[in-house]
C-alpha cells in the first residue's frame, strides 16, 4: 500500500453500513467496514519544483523512499505524526492538500541532522523541512512560526551590529511573538543564577542590554547583506509564480 | 610542523554565546589554556558565525559571514588554525570550509559579499578549524593531562554529552571517521578521553549525540522541555552524577530545561551540569571561581567541595 494511502484510513473516510447486503451475501456491521472510494484531482504538479526554489529543498528529487529519515528523527520520536518522509513523497507527487493537513507541525524540525547524517541519496531532509516551512508561509498556508519570528529577529540583529547579544534578542522575540517575558521558569532560571554571581559580573550584563556589543566597521558589510537577501527573496519569489505558471500552461496545452 | 606544535599558538574564535550566557565556558576555556602553557590568541573584531537562524534565512549568507571570521584569522593575523569551542560556531566554519570548496555558487556569493565589505575574500584552505577539544586532545593529549593533574577528578561520575553540531552532517568533517586517533561520528569519544586521563570515571551514556532542542529552546518550548528531560534522565539512569557539555547553547539549555520541566512537568532530575574545561580546569589545580562554576545556572558547589575539588 503506497505511504499516503494509508493515512487515508481516518474516521471521516471509513464507511460501516448496519444493514447492507452484497451479491446476496450479508456483510452488515462493524466488521466489513469500508474506505470511501475516492478520486484525486487536486494534484499540485509545480510543488516540488516550488519547494526545491527555496533554500534547502534544491536536493528533494533525490529521494527514494527508505525512511531513514523519520527513522532517525528525534521530533518523530515525540511525535510520531512528524514524518520526513512521509511529506517528501506527498510532495513529489504533489499531494498538497493531504501536505497541508500536517502544516503547524512541520516548522517543528529542531534541525539535529539525524536524517541528514542517515540519508544514503543526501536529499539534505532538514533543508527540506526549511523549505516546506517556508514554502508554507509564503502561500499563505500558515502564519509566521515562531522559529522563523526568531530567526528573522536574530539575523536583522547581525545585518545591523555583527554580533548577537542574546537579552536583546530574547526580549525583542518574546515581544514580538506576544509572550510574556515573566513566565515561572525564566524567574526561577535568573533568581538561581543570580545566587552564585558577582556584582561586577552582573553589572556588566546589565550594560550590554544598554550598549550591544558590535562588530566596528560593519556598515559596508551590513549593506551588502541586507541587499543580497533582498535580491535572493525577489528572486525565490518568481521562481515560485514561475513554476506555478508554467504547470498551468502545460495543463492547459494538454 | 607536527600538529601538537601547530596547535599549540590558534586563534581563538569565543562567538557571541561565549559573551553571553556561555561565559563560564569563555572563561574556563582560557583558564585552562593558560594552565595548559597554550597560546590563544582572539580573532580581532570577529562577527557572528551565522547560527542556524540565518543558515534558516539564507545558507550562502551564513557561509559569508564565517568565511569573514575565517579570513580575518587568515589574512590579518596570518594563522593557520581557528579554534572555536561553541560547537555552533565549530559547525558553521566547517560547513562554510565545506561549501566554499564545493558549491561554486556559495563561493561566488562570498566573493561578492566580502568584496562589497571591503576584506579579503577567505579561499578554502587557508586556515584549519578546530574545536577546543581537538586543540587539547592534540596538544597535550591524555598522557600530558595525565602528568599535569592536581586535583584527580576520581570518584566522579561523567556523561559526556556532545549534542548534535559537533558530529553532523558527516561530510562536513572529513578528518573525523578517519582510522585510528580520529574523532567519531557516531560514537565521539575526543571528552570521554581527556576526562578519563583527568581521573572521571565516564558512564556508558547513549545520549551522547542526542539533540537538546537548542534550535527551538524559546520557539518551541514544550519540545525541547521533553528532548532535554529524557538526556537528563538516561545521564542519571547511567549513573551519572554530572554531564559534561562541550556546547553553549546545550549547556544553557539542560540547565534551563532541567529548571522547566520542574516548573511545568514536576519532573526533578538532580544531575550537575558542567562544561568540560570547567572539570579540567578543576583537575589542573584551578580553584572553581577561576573555572567561572558560580557562574553556571546548575549549582554544584556543594557537589564538588564534596568530592575535594573546592
Amino acid at each position: 500500500m503506497p505511504i499516503h494511502e494509508k493515512s487515508l484510513i481516518r474516521p471521516e473516510n471509513l464507511k460501516t453500513h448496519d444493514k447492507l447486503v452484497i451479491d446476496g451475501i450479508d456483510v452488515s456491521g462493524h466488521w466489513s467496514t469500508f474506505i470511501e472510494s475516492r478520486v484525486v484531482a487536486d494534484y499540485n504538479e509545480a510543488l516540488e519544483e516550488e519547494i526545491a526554489a527555496l533554500p534547502g529543498g534544491e536536493y528533494i528529487h533525490r529521494c527514494w523512499q527508505c525512511g531513514s529519515c523519520t527513522n532517525s528523527c528525534t521530533v518523530n520520536a515525540i511525535n510520531p505524526d512528524f514524518n520526513p518522509r512521509y511529506w517528501i513523497y506527498l510532495i513529489r507527487v504533489g499531494m498538497e492538500s493531504e501536505l497541508l493537513r500536517d502544516k503547524d507541525i512541520i516548522w517543528q524540525c529542531v534541525s539535529c541532522n539525524k536524517c541528514t547524517y542517515a540519508c544514503p541519496r543526501d536529499v539534505f531532509p532538514e533543508g527540506v523541512m526549511k523549505a516546506t516551512s517556508h514554502w508554507l508561509e509564503r502561500r499563505g498556508h500558515t502564519p509566521k512560526s515562531p522559529s522563523m519570528h526568531f530567526d528573522e529577529v536574530f539575523t536583522e540583529q547581525i545585518v545591523k551590529t555583527g554580533k548577537i547579544e542574546e537579552s536583546r534578542t530574547i526580549r525583542r522575540f518574546f515581544s514580538r511573538t506576544n509572550q510574556g517575558l515573566f513566565q515561572d521558569w525564566m524567574i526561577e532560571m535568573v533568581k538561581r543564577l543570580l545566587s552564585g554571581l558577582p556584582l561586577g559580573l552582573l553589572t556588566r550584563m546589565g550594560l550590554a542590554t544598554f550598549v550591544a556589543p558590535r562588530t566596528s566597521n560593519w556598515s559596508k558589510a551590513s549593506a551588502a547583506m541586507q541587499e543580497y537577501i533582498d535580491e535572493q527573496h525577489a528572486k525565490q519569489e518568481e521562481a515560485l509564480t514561475l513554476a506555478q505558471l508554467v504547470k498551468v500552461a502545460q495543463k492547459d496545452a494538454a | 610542523m607536527t600538529t601538537k606544535e601547530k596547535y599549540k599558538k590558534v586563534a581563538y574564535y569565543p562567538g557571541c554565546a561565549l559573551e553571553g550566557t556561555g561565559h563560564a565556558y569563555n572563561r574556563s576555556t582560557k583558564a585552562v589554556g593558560k594552565a595548559l602553557g597554550l597560546d590563544l590568541v582572539e580573532v580581532k573584531n570577529w562577527n557572528c558565525c551565522g547560527a542556524m537562524e540565518v543558515k534558516n534565512v539564507d545558507p550562502k549568507l551564513q557561509t559569508y559571514l564565517s568565511s569573514r571570521v575565517m579570513s580575518v584569522a587568515a589574512n590579518e593575523m596570518d594563522m593557520d588554525v581557528v579554534m572555536a569551542p561553541c560547537n555552533g560556531c565549530y559547525h558553521n566554519l566547517k560547513k562554510a570550509e565545506y561549501d566554499l570548496k564545493h558549491d561554486k555558487e556559495s563561493a561566488a556569493v562570498v566573493d561578492k559579499l566580502s568584496q562589497k565589505a571591503g576584506h579579503k575574500t577567505y579561499e578554502s584552505g587557508q586556515v584549519e578549524t578546530i574545536h577546543a577539544l581537538d586543540w587539547i586532545k592534540e596538544t597535550i593529549g591524555e598522557d600530558g593531562l595525565r602528568d599535569r593533574v592536581r586535583n584527580s577528578l576520581k570518584g566522579i561520575r561523567v556523561a559526556n554529552y556532545y549534542g548534535c553540531m559537533y558530529t553532523r552532517p558527516r561530510h562536513i568533517f572529513p578528518e573525523k571517521d578517519a582510522g585510528p586517533g580520529s574523532e567519531s561520528t557516531s560514537k565521539p569519544h575526543f571528552m570521554d578521553d581527556l576526562l578519563a586521563a583527568a581521573g572521571a570515571e565516564n558512564v556508558e551514556f547513549p545520549l551522547k549525540t542526542a539533540c537538546c532542542g537548542g534550535a527551538h529552546t524559546l520557539s518551541d518550548s514544550d519540545t525541547s522541555t521533553k528532548l532535554v528531560l529524557n538526556i537528563l534522565k538516561a545521564a542519571k539512569l547511567a549513573g551519572a552524577d554530572v554531564i559534561a557539555t562541550e556546547c553553549p547553547t546545550c549547556h544553557t539549555g539542560l540547565e534551563m530545561h532541567q529548571i522547566r520541566a520542574e516548573k511545568r512537568l514536576g519532573e526533578k532530575v538532580d544531575i550537575k551540569i558542567l562544561y568540560f574545561t570547567q572539570l579540567l580546569g578543576m583537575a589542573l589545580g584551578l580553584k572553581p571561581r577561576k573555572v567561572g562554576v558560580h557562574e553556571n545556572i546548575s549549582d554544584s558547589r556543594r557537589f564538588l567541595k564534596e568530592k575535594g575539588l573546592a
